[in-house]
């Protein structure tokens, strides 16, 4: 390159100045990783505006709006239910299959939802990341608690659900433990959510491979079918109960369908993924806070 | 290249501090030959974990720059000389590829280029970037009818932005960047945008936002503007600094260069530019806190 051009001549002389730097900051430098947090915090009216605003435009474009939050999952369920339950029959044995079938798909969907849009909100705000200097963690976590006041109707849906459709699952105190599990979703969603945010803005080949992990994902978290039935192997059975999607589920399921508080074991699995997903993911996209805005 | 002997103190707190910041991009290229001397240039195993065809343009080479307090600096430069570039660097948009940039608050960019979200509502786009930029509810409250007064958009901002025409969207950007009051200001081509009310409105307050400022930079192809505004002006050519001066004698010299260049003579255009990088007097940053950490 350089040997085609014509070159050019030298400066005549270099000035130095020596420059007091007490009071200048670098520009766009990241802050230490308590006064980032303190940052999220004093932009709380920024996220929260962003995920309302965002909750509501959502499906305008739509003729039936917001409706379309509960249909998605409703079509999803009968689709399921036909294929899993009458053609294939793997409900065998699952007491209730429609309540198992509906709570495991609402609580997938809510996180698959949460960590897609948690994923791609770097990349897909790029021209906001661009224009304004703030904090880059406000938009994923922007996004997963728009995905939860989303979230909050379709729950509401579930559980109507549930109550009508036989076999009707009476209503105990045991339906309030639904509120922290559904916390500790909301917490690892937003932990694996910013893992990949940082992923997809360096490498954006990642984006096409999500679907692909989601859908594994959802076959392997006992959705339509129950680990018991098809896998007999203690220890293996063991390592997939370690899945955290299928931990909510269960929990959820034993309090509303079979009346049956959970185990200590479900609850203790379930805060250790969601707290350690949150601290790996808000330490691992803080360390990138200088890059998001590139190219 | 000639290393002057004494050290010169700058008095007081600078407002930024360019030092020896570098920017490249790779790019996607169509130009065949490029990549194949791009391939015979680089190791296999360097080009590995790189996008295939994609070549590396230095948008910027090294530059330092001491700007003070009251300083309203110009940047002109042909198109691809660096010139956005260089307000990216100062804004912290993006980051250098190497060296830093170093500024007493955070530096504000005007320009048009904020592109907000189309699905919302011209309202709503005021409060999500006004909160961007760090303001609260209140103080948003407050400035939001003056922020719809100087857009001029009247009660087309409760429409969903994109339904705006590209003048009305412009405008509405402008108002939103120069509804904060910085002391680091950057100003980026805002002027042009929109018709000719709307032009006197912002020129207004342009001025204001440029009376308050701690320090000013400036990009335009405006060379009037240029002269009129600034008191300090850079020229770049091809990423590299060519002049760093008077505002009246580094436009003269630009306006020789461009006028020789319209005319064809690329010869006496390059020599007018070099004569003008011979005579430079290039600036290198050392920090008085700690002395001599430069190269030498």
């Amino acid at each position: 390159m350089s040997a085609k051009k014509a070159l050019l001549p030298e400066p005549a002389v270099v000035q130095p100045l020596a420059v007091d730097m007490r009071r200048l900051t670098r520009v766009g430098a990241r802050p230490g990783f308590l006064d980032y947090l303190v940052q999220l915090w004093d932009f709380r009216e920024f996220i929260y505006y962003d995920a309302r605003a965002r909750v509501q435009s959502g499906t305008r474009r739509d003729r039936l709006g917001s409706a379309w939050l509960l249909l998605n999952p409703i079509f999803n369920g009968l689709t399921y239910y036909v294929i899993f339950g009458i053609l294939l029959q793997t409900s065998g044995g699952i007491e209730n299959y429609v309540g198992y079938l509906v709570i495991g798909i609402f609580i997938f969907q809510g996180t698959s939802g949460a960590i897609t849009s948690g994923a791609r909100s770097i990349h897909s705000n790029k021209s906001v990341v661009q224009a304004f200097n703030f904090p880059r963690a406000t938009l994923p976590i922007g996004m997963n608690i728009r995905e939860m006041m989303a979230n909050v109707p379709l729950i509401l849906a579930m559980l109507l659900i549930i109550v009508l459709i036989p076999p009707v699952e009476k209503i105990t105190w045991l339906w309030l433990l639904i509120v922290p599990a559904l916390l500790l979703q909301a917490l690892f969603n937003l932990g694996v959510g910013l893992i990949l945010a940082r992923i997809i803005s360096r490498v954006h080949d990642a984006t096409h491979l999500l679907p692909f992990f989601m859908r594994a994902w959802m076959y392997g978290s006992a959705i339509f079918y129950s680990y018991e039935r098809f896998v007999t192997h203690p220890e293996l059975l063991a390592v997939l109960k370690m899945n955290p999607l299928f931990n909510v589920i269960d929990i959820i399921r034993n309090c509303v369908l079979y009346a049956q508080a959970p185990t200590w074991q479900s609850w203790a699995t379930l805060a250790v993924w969601a707290l350690g997903a949150l601290v790996v993911g808000l330490v691992f996209f803080w360390q990138g806070e200088e890059s998001y805005g590139r190219g | 290249m000639v290393a002057a002997e004494q050290v010169l103190d700058v008095e007081g707190h600078p407002c930024v501090v360019v030092d020896r910041a570098a920017m490249e991009y790779r790019v996607v290229t169509t130009d065949s030959e490029a990549v194949a001397q791009e391939r015979r240039d680089t190791s296999f195993l360097s080009r590995l974990g790189r996008r295939p065809n994609t070549v590396t343009v230095r948008a910027l080479y090294e530059l330092s720059l001491v700007v003070e307090r009251g300083e309203s600096v110009g940047i002109i430069g042909r198109n691809g000389s660096g010139k956005s570039t260089l307000m990216k660097l100062i804004s912290g948009q993006v980051k250098p590829t190497s060296g830093a940039v170093f500024a007493s608050s955070t530096p504000i960019m005007l320009g048009v280029n904020a592109a907000l979200m189309p699905d919302l509502s011209g309202h709503q786009n005021v409060v999500l970037g006004c909160l961007a930029m760090g303001m609260s509810r209140r103080e948003i409250d407050e400035k939001f009818a003056s922020i719809v007064e100087l857009c001029g958009l009247e009660d087309s901002i409760y429409l969903p932005m994109k339904s705006y025409s590209s003048g009305m969207a412009s405008r509405l950007r402008f108002a939103i960047a120069a509804s904060i009051d910085p002391e680091v200001l950057l100003v980026d081509e805002a002027l042009n945008t929109g018709d000719a009310q709307f032009g006197d409105r912002s020129k207004r307050r342009m001025d204001q936002l440029r009376e308050q400022a701690g320090c000013v930079f400036l990009v335009s192809h405006s060379l009037e503007t240029i002269t009129k505004m600034c008191s300090r002006v850079i020229w770049l050519d091809k990423g590299h600094l060519i002049m760093d001066g008077d505002p009246d004698e580094t436009v003269k010299a630009y306006q020789d260069f461009t006028g020789h260049l319209a005319k064809g003579n690329n010869l006496s255009a390059a020599r007018i530019r070099d004569e003008a990088r011979a005579n430079l007097q290039m600036t290198e940053v050392l920090a008085r806190s700690k002395m001599r950490r430069s190269k030498a």
